[in-house]
């Protein structure tokens, strides 16, 4: 940009909450050096693949962005461009940017797709990523990501109250759960964010209101599909009690079938990730969510009925945290009302979301790119409730066309 | 009741807000203190919260070397016990819409529970 000095990089430490800043940092256009990446760690210092995969997908949906590491990896400079989104000219084909992510990544897809998420309002051109390769993992993960059913079900509806909502979609096309030794996976997702918005809207979600239905996908990867019937019947079996509107849809599907050549068969494949797994999803009257995720561990060993039950427990307990948003969407939701116009909106939060690493992590590091800080008052009316007023900073979209 | 005046009062929203934007303080050195945790040093239960706190320090330092999640670990099988409580169970019935399990709900849930 124009700017004859460039202001002084922004430093952080630590290999933590790395995703939550590079999304600030493009969003606020400011430059950050990120060092002390697993610095002291023997075994595998600097950047694991997938935060180098996180990069590269910045990399290809903005335009002039500069990325430089340090020869250990451990220290990460990282200049934000413009969000273009998959426009034309930019490496995508078609207006489709397809990301491949290596076979050693051990997270989720929705450690890529939330991040994309919350830039994709702000891009220039609408954002279309197909996710392919042999580290796509759609099932929630042992490192704590979420399912991508719940980033299509928990997550994409929350952008609707920002006045964000049309042609947001997320495809699904192949199911993977997580590879034998917790890496890799065969699955293929396309993200499609159609939706530009100047600034997103600025919300009052103050009640939650009460929870109406229970929706929920359990999904077979390469295994028989009674795991389903079992899965569902213990997650019903727990919230029957409480909700009799739960219906979970079953999604069976073969595993993918991924080459793996070796030395003497170069075309040989095989198949990967392999697993079941549940995503619960509880929607209030008042158009609240909370989502609960759990699949079967890469080692085996647990049956359909723990996995089922332990969702919904993990179910109950976000309900009963209470507030409008999980600990799931906190995140997302609050950056985005940080983002937002120069008014006060208002969020309640349970305390125990509040009360999480990442959310005052958050508060601090929204306030270190210069964004407001947030205020805290207790809610009168549900004791274990904070009302959160944040007020935008008016960051709008610089590469959209004002209309 | 001097003891018990002094303690703080853990989760007030007031303290978290004086706590959260000073730098000083690491986000779970806040966390813990907000939760009441961090000032129980000097009591009669010294020593069980200091167990407590070493065992914080290694599951942080574990953490720590993690990266960030979503999805809480949670402890299930403590998970049952509490959700099999019907104390429990009645209190959360405030936050569901519609918890009657007779009428023409009963009949949805015999229907599905056919298939």
């Amino acid at each position: 940009m124009a700017v004859p000095t460039a202001p002084p990089a922004l430093k952080f430490t630590g290999s933590k909450h790395l995703s939550q800043r590079l999304v600030l940092a493009t969003l606020t256009g400011k430059t950050v050096r990120i060092s002390q990446i697993r610095s002291s760690s023997h075994t595998s210092p600097g950047l694991a693949p997938h935060e180098v995969s996180l990069l590269r997908l910045l990399e290809a949906v903005t335009n002039g962005s500069h990325i430089e590491f340090s020869y250990t990896g451990t220290t990460v400079l990282y200049k934000p461009g413009l969000i273009t989104g998959s426009a034309a000219g930019y490496g995508a084909q078609g207006g489709v940017i397809r990301h491949e992510l290596p076979a050693d990544c051990r997270r989720g897809v929705s450690y890529f797709l939330i991040p994309l998420c919350l830039l994709a309002p702000f891009s220039k051109a609408p954002i279309n990523v197909l996710f392919t390769g042999p580290g796509v993992v759609t099932s929630s993960t042992e490192a704590g990501d979420v399912s991508a059913d719940t980033v299509r079900t928990a997550i994409l509806p929350l952008f609707r109250s920002f006045g964000i909502e049309n042609n947001l979609e997320l495809r699904i096309l192949r199911r993977s759960n997580i590879g034998r030794d917790g890496k890799g996976g065969g699955g293929e997702v396309q993200l499609v964010f159609g939706h530009q918005v100047r600034l997103p809207k600025t919300v009052h979600l103050m009640d939650a209101g009460r929870v109406k239905r229970i929706r929920g996908v359990a999904y077979s990867t390469g295994v028989a599909g009674a795991n389903n019937a079992r899965l569902i019947e213990a997650a019903r079996g727990v919230l029957n009690e409480f909700m009799p509107d739960t219906y979970i849809f079953s999604d069976i599907s073969p595993a993918p079938f991924v080459p793996a050549p070796t030395k003497e068969n170069p075309a040989a494949k095989r198949k990967i990730g392999l697993g079941f797994g549940l995503s619960l999803v509880a929607e209030t009257n008042t158009g609240a969510l909370y989502s609960a995720d759990v699949a079967s561990p890469p080692a085996g060993g647990e049956p359909p009925e723990d996995i089922g039950r332990k969702c919904a427990y993990q179910l109950l307990e976000a309900i009963e945290e209470g507030g409008y948003v999980s600990s799931v969407a906190a995140p997302t939701v609050l950056t985005l009302m940080a983002m937002g116009s120069e008014d006060v909106g208002r969020i309640t939060l349970g305390k125990a979301v509040l009360g999480l690493e990442q959310v005052v992590q958050l508060a601090r590091d929204l306030r270190t790119f210069g964004l407001s800080g947030w205020g805290l008052r207790e809610d009168e009316d549900e004791e274990n409730e904070v009302v959160l007023s944040i007020v935008g900073k008016g960051i709008s979209n610089v590469g959209r066309k004002i209309t | 009741a001097r003891a018990l005046h002094d303690r703080k009062q853990p989760y007030r929203v007031a303290d978290l807000a004086r706590m959260m934007y000073d730098d000083m303080l690491s986000t779970a050195d806040v966390l813990r203190a907000w939760r009441g945790e961090g000032e129980a040093h000097d009591t009669a239960t010294g020593e069980d919260n200091d167990d407590n706190d070493d065992l914080f320090q290694r599951k942080e330092s574990t953490d720590n070397d993690e990266e960030d999640r979503l999805v809480p670990r949670l402890d299930y099988s403590a998970l049952e016990t509490k959700w099999a409580e019907a104390d429990n169970i009645e209190a959360m019935r405030h936050r569901f819409a519609n918890t009657r399990l007779t009428g023409a709900n009963a009949e949805d849930v015999g229907d599905d529970d056919d298939e």
